[in-house]
């Protein structure tokens, strides 16, 4: 491993070309991750773009000093930034020429330093910086390098790599920043782009610039897990997308403050990055024809881009679609309560009808359901024994391919679910998921609405009963003591997992002391609580 | 002159499980942090999983370099006129490129086939044996290049993973990402499709796992051969084998680990089973 104490002008360029042929392997993967502000799945290619035109520049450079190939690549970046991250790449780019001017060779002080600035520019050039895209990226970087300095670590190599691991962790981090990313169920595509750059250029420190052409940069995974919804989910229920609209502007004191406070009110995504003699401005606008009225006013355009963005837009959801999860089945369940609704998203459930117990949903509520997803192949899990009639209507009144897997309890329906073979054909799954209601047994917990006599067993109202696969098997005045009452009717000795959804009404505390005393009598078996929410049952339980 | 036959330590060849077959075996490297290690060769699965297990570092692994091939079909071309390597897939490394970069290098003429398996573990190393037998046989380099091709089509490997942790923590997730999110603790059965890690199912607990895993086994009409492996439980993966010899009698059952690249991703208390479907003639 080579360690340098500084870097050349020379150096430097080489550093950049290595990092731009590190992004260039990744930026398709780049494009199908963007989502933020528009996805229209171009980031990676527009990020590798501005890349390009700053290497032409960085080539053309008057001399091999640090100070003139920063300068260049900083040109560059702007004369050819495209797409939003081009251009915030561009900003960045551009603050570290501006702290390397000057400057014959780089040390890793020198380089912290040059990090700093590129963020501060980056947040600079927008009118309304978001959090969990590449400008976080580029500030945990750079506060990591200048950390490791302050440190006393100043060489070179350790300052990248501490830049390099702060970016990694950042991209991981930014669906918890931004809720689009999360909803997706992707990392921001700018901070990877940007984080691909620092690790290409961290392996030309490194003396790896040959071995890159047999490796492959990494798409990074999210810190929090991350519910993919099908692509038609995404951003559906937004404004539309109009155009982006991209130039250079050229002229004489443009007051770039100026122009970004003219345009902030004419559309999103505002990027305006330059100076007084050359300004690149970004926006997505309803309107492109007043935004290039007003900047003809101020001098010459060039480089003029009005891309229809709706356009673009299903072009994306087209390549998503190539990419989605190879589920051309779709999964509608009937679910109530936040928690379990969270749990069969994320075991893969496309759409979910809210209901259950006394609010049963009708068949028009899960037909349309069903239409809602892209799948022509779609099976339905009802999850209540009252809805099983209602969702079996549905098969007559749609052209779709619809199997319903008569699931009668919650945790019937999360074993159907947990069976899906990603491989198997429609009927063949239905069969599958069908056969997987009986591995499991189902206790519910709930209070009785009213004073009856079921199976030779009196309740008075208000009192706790438990049900064991829809059968009343006990009561008593405790929702806890009728819980283990009811486990008891099971062979638990023989089972494996015990799963414990406690509902709205159930503090967690009760239910995490339901969870040990099992697992006291039973120490073989794993026991799990789950944040259900659903109303009425206190408790849900799989056995299994 | 025999067609030697070259593949990677992902194959999960061994000395042990090769019956004395002539295949040379190039291993990838396991890096935690900055030490390295070569795949099975100056670390064992043993000690690699212990380690997974016990540190807190998330170990990575590289391809081998283009050299390391050079060197193997250099020596090779001493003995023969033709190689076959057989990699594993090339969207989860760039082994492939090392080992078609080296032919470049190569001082002595011989001719190098190099075919991307798109597959891992005992899929790539049940083909590489039967290739090797082939190979011994007398089939020459370019019928062994469509008997690999047509073998591989009937190599169907199935992996459970007692935790998704490690696949999250490596990256190489793939299509596996959807499974990622669950709420709650599920063990995927997973796949490699069209040379990428794909699910297949998910299951509650180990003995489902292993359960799904015979029934996937003796669900095909005609078997060549069979493979078991494990990453840190071999009792587990010898039941599994007692019970298929049971119901599969006279098939072969290969036994082999889990190369510490694979187990990177899988964890401990994996399990995987391979089939090589026979063609019922």
């Amino acid at each position: 491993m080579r360690q340098s104490e500084v870097i050349t002008g020379q150096d430097f360029r080489e550093m950049f070309t290595c990092a731009t042929a590190w992004l260039e392997k990744n930026a398709s993967e780049i494009d199908a991750l963007n989502v933020f502000p528009v996805p229209d799945g171009d980031t990676g290619t527009n990020m590798l773009l501005t890349m390009h035109s700053c290497m032409e520049e960085a080539y053309r450079a008057p001399d091999n000093s640090a100070s003139a190939i920063a300068l260049a690549i900083g040109k560059g970046a702007l004369m050819g930034a495209r797409g939003n991250s081009g251009v915030i790449l561009s900003q960045i780019l551009r603050g570290l020429a501006q702290d390397v001017s000057g400057k014959e060779s780089l040390t890793g002080a020198d380089l912290a330093n040059a990090l700093e600035e590129a963020s501060r520019m980056a947040y600079k050039g927008l009118s309304n910086p978001v959090e969990g895209t590449i400008l976080t990226v580029i500030k945990d970087a750079a506060s990591a390098a200048q950390k490791l300095v302050s440190e006393g670590d100043a060489n070179l190599n350790s300052v990248m790599e501490a830049a390099v691991n702060a970016a990694k962790e950042s991209v991981a981090n930014t669906p918890t920043l931004l809720p689009i990313l999360k909803e997706s169920g992707v990392v921001d595509a700018g901070g990877q782009g940007l984080y691909t750059l620092l690790e290409g250029a961290l392996h030309y420190l490194r003396g790896e610039a040959e071995q890159i052409q047999f490796r492959k940069p990494q798409i990074i995974a999210s810190s929090i897990p991350l519910t993919a919804r099908p692509p038609e989910m995404i951003a559906a229920d937004e404004v539309p997308f109009g155009y982006c609209t991209e130039f250079m502007l050229k002229g004489q004191k443009l007051k770039p403050d100026k122009i970004r406070a003219k345009l902030e009110k004419k559309g999103e995504s505002l990027i305006v990055v330059g100076d007084d003699t050359t300004t690149r401005i970004h926006i997505h606008t309803l309107d492109p024809g007043e935004v290039i009225h007003y900047a003809a006013s101020l001098g010459t355009m060039h480089q003029i881009s009005i891309r229809n963005m709706d356009e673009q837009h299903r072009d994306f959801l087209e390549m998503q679609k190539d990419k989605a999860p190879a589920l051309d089945m779709a999964i509608v369940a009937v679910v109530s309560g936040n928690g379990l609704a969270e749990v069969f998203s994320s075991l893969g459930v496309t759409a979910i009808v809210p209901g259950g117990q006394t609010m049963n949903p009708s068949t028009k509520d899960i037909l349309q359901a069903i239409e809602s997803t892209s799948s022509d192949k779609v099976i339905v899990l009802p999850n209540n024994k009252n809805i099983v009639l209602a969702a079996e209507q549905v098969t007559s009144l749609t052209d779709k391919n619809v199997e319903i897997v008569a699931t009668e309890t919650i945790p019937q329906g999360i074993a159907a679910l947990l069976a899906f073979d990603f491989e198997a054909d429609l009927m063949t799954n239905a069969r599958l998921m069908k056969q997987a209601i009986s591995a499991v047994r189902s206790a519910e917990i709930t209070r009785a609405v009213r004073s009856t006599k079921i199976n030779s067993i009196k309740i008075k109202r208000k009192q706790a009963i438990g049900l064991l696969d829809g059968e009343l098997v006990t009561v008593g005045d405790d929702t806890t003591s009728v819980l283990y009452d009811t486990l008891a009717k099971v062979d638990l000795d023989n089972q494996e997992i015990v799963t414990i959804y406690f509902g709205a009404d159930t503090e967690q505390t009760e239910a995490e002391q339901a969870s040990a005393t099992i697992r006291e009598q039973h120490p073989q078996l794993q026991v799990e609580v789950v944040r259900g929410d659903q109303p009425h049952y206190h408790y849900i339980v799989s056995v299994e | 002159m025999t067609v030697k036959i070259v593949t990677d330590s992902l194959s999960d060849i061994t000395d042990d499980n090769s019956g004395g077959l002539d295949i040379t075996v190039v291993p990838l490297t396991v890096l935690f942090g900055r030490e390295t290690y070569l795949d099975r060769v100056t670390i064992t699965t043993e000690e690699f999983y212990r380690r997974l297990t016990t540190q807190d570092i998330v170990p990575t692994t590289t391809q081998p370099t283009p050299q390391a091939f050079a060197d193997v079909y250099n020596r090779l071309a001493e003995e023969t006129d033709e190689i076959l390597v057989i990699t594993l897939s090339s969207k989860l490394s760039g082994t492939y490129q090392s080992a078609m970069g080296a032919i470049e290098m190569m001082e002595k003429k011989c001719r190098v086939e190099v075919i991307d398996s798109q597959t891992v573990a005992m899929a790539l190393g049940l083909v590489v044996l039967a290739a090797t037998r082939a190979a011994q046989e007398g089939m020459r380099l370019d019928a062994l290049v469509d008997f690999v091709h047509q073998a591989l089509s009937r190599a169907h490997f199935l992996v459970y993973f007692d935790t998704l942790k490690y696949l999250a923590k490596g990256g190489r997730i793939g299509k596996a990402q959807g499974m990622l999110g669950s709420m709650l603790s599920i063990k995927p059965i997973i796949t490699i499709k069209e040379g990428e890690i794909s699910p297949v199912t998910r299951v509650r607990s180990q003995a489902a796992g292993i359960e799904y895993l015979y029934n996937f086994a003796t669900s095909f009409p005609h078997i060549e051969a069979l493979a078991v492996e494990h990453s840190t439980q071999p009792e587990a993966a010898d039941r599994l084998v007692d019970r298929l010899a049971v119901s599969l009698p006279d098939k072969l059952i290969v036994r082999s680990v889990v190369s510490p690249v694979l187990g990177t991703y899988a964890g401990p208390n994996a399990i995987a089973v391979t089939v090589l479907e026979g063609t019922g003639i």
